[in-house]
């Protein structure tokens, strides 16, 4: 396989993040420019998304708390103190627009399931899944497919803060980090709990057992 | 084959970030696009969210959307009509929207209190624009489907405009 442990180069932080775009497009915004606005939503709206769905969002609702994050990121654009917080500011409402809409959902779950009639209807109870297709069909590649049953064997919170900071760039992590209420410091300039186990998986998972080690 | 030079200690957290970590993390992007993309559209629909919040008008309450029957026969070509109305402090506004093909809508709407009324169609890719007449009514012959929303504001003032949420057309 490809990745090899010894000498694998450091990397250099990249000088623009996203959190950068993001606060640079809120000032332009409230000086009446509105592309750079523009511009961020589109490259952050997959983020957004993700963000939405990892609390257990379904598509149609997801949809709506990323479109109802940015326009209250509109709404918010004078009152926002602190521009380079925006990112943060963006995943944290993100997140709790989907808390509510699932909240919402499983009361309205319980409320129907109380009603015998509806087991008829079909699968009521069916909870929103994180992966609406069958991820085998779906990853072709051998590769892709080895990474993603070792990201599986992570506990979830770790799940979703790897899927999440691979949206971002290295200056961006400890905001999104701190968004999903893992602790300051889980990965950033160090590889991080995270990542570190990640890979200890897929070494693990690689082909010679006898150097598994649990 | 396996790690020739050390037992397998693991990988350290407190180690920097390297080349091979990027790369998976890379991959896990590409990855997760592909087991759950983001909905088509989601980009432009948000856009459009974006225009109409910086608008600045009190957001309309949807009030009643009333389906047509379905079964209406007659002689002439079936027409499809759906009622909506919206209701803000100051202004209620009912539109009724209907379609003579698949393709093209008609809408039909009255405001109250009546009132000579600025009214702007807000679509995704651009605006139009109409003026209520004595009776509050005012109407959109012939308008694409899609994502839209309504802004009524009394003509030359600058505030008080009120907006509807989005509706599909």
């Amino acid at each position: 396989m490809t990745r090899i442990t010894e000498d694998v180069p450091e990397v250099d932080e990249p000088e623009v993040s996203l959190g950068d775009r993001a606060a640079a497009a809120l000032l332009d915004y409230r000086e009446g420019k509105h592309q750079a606005l523009a511009d961020f939503v589109k490259e952050a709206t997959p983020l957004l998304w993700h963000t939405a769905r990892a609390q257990g969002a379904d598509r149609e609702h997801a949809d709506d708390v990323v479109q109802n994050t940015w326009m209250a990121l509109v709404r918010n654009a004078h009152s926002i103190q602190e521009p380079h917080a925006v990112l943060k500011w963006l995943l944290v409402t993100a997140k709790r627009g989907a808390w509510e809409v699932v909240r919402k959902q499983r009361d309205d779950q319980k409320r129907r399931t109380e009603l015998p009639d509806d087991l008829l209807d079909g699968p009521v109870g069916a909870l929103p899944s994180s992966d609406p297709t069958p991820e085998t069909q779906v990853l072709e590649v051998e590769r892709d497919r080895h990474l993603w049953r070792a990201v599986l064997q992570l506990p979830d919170r770790c799940q979703q803060l790897l899927r999440l900071i691979s949206l971002a760039d290295r200056p961006d992590y400890k905001y999104i980090s701190s968004a999903i209420g893992m602790p300051v410091g889980s990965i950033g300039s160090n590889r991080g709990r995270c990542l570190a186990k990640l890979r200890d998986i897929m070494e693990s998972d690689q082909g010679d057992r006898t150097w598994e080690t649990s | 084959m396996g790690n020739i030079m050390s037992a397998p200690i693991g990988y350290s957290p407190d180690d920097p970030l390297d080349t091979v970590d990027l790369e998976i993390l890379a991959d896990l992007a590409r990855i997760s696009a592909m087991l759950d993309p983001v909905p088509g559209g989601l980009v432009e629909r948000s856009l459009f969210a974006i225009t109409l919040a910086g608008l600045e008008a009190e957001v309309m309450e949807l009030e009643y959307v009333r389906v047509p029957e379905m079964s209406v026969r007659g002689e002439a070509p079936p027409v499809e009509a759906r009622t909506i109305t919206f209701t803000a402090e100051s202004l209620t506004v009912m539109i009724t929207l209907s379609t003579r093909d698949d393709t093209r809508i008609r809408i039909d709407g009255w405001a109250a209190p009546a009132g000579e009324l600025a009214v702007e169609l807000h679509r995704p890719d651009g605006m139009v624009s109409t003026t209520t007449d004595e009776d509050g009514r005012f109407v959109f012959e012939d308008v694409a489907p899609g994502p839209a929303s309504l802004l009524l504001r009394t003509p030359g003032a600058d505030g008080d405009a009120v907006t509807t949420p989005i509706i599909e057309l």
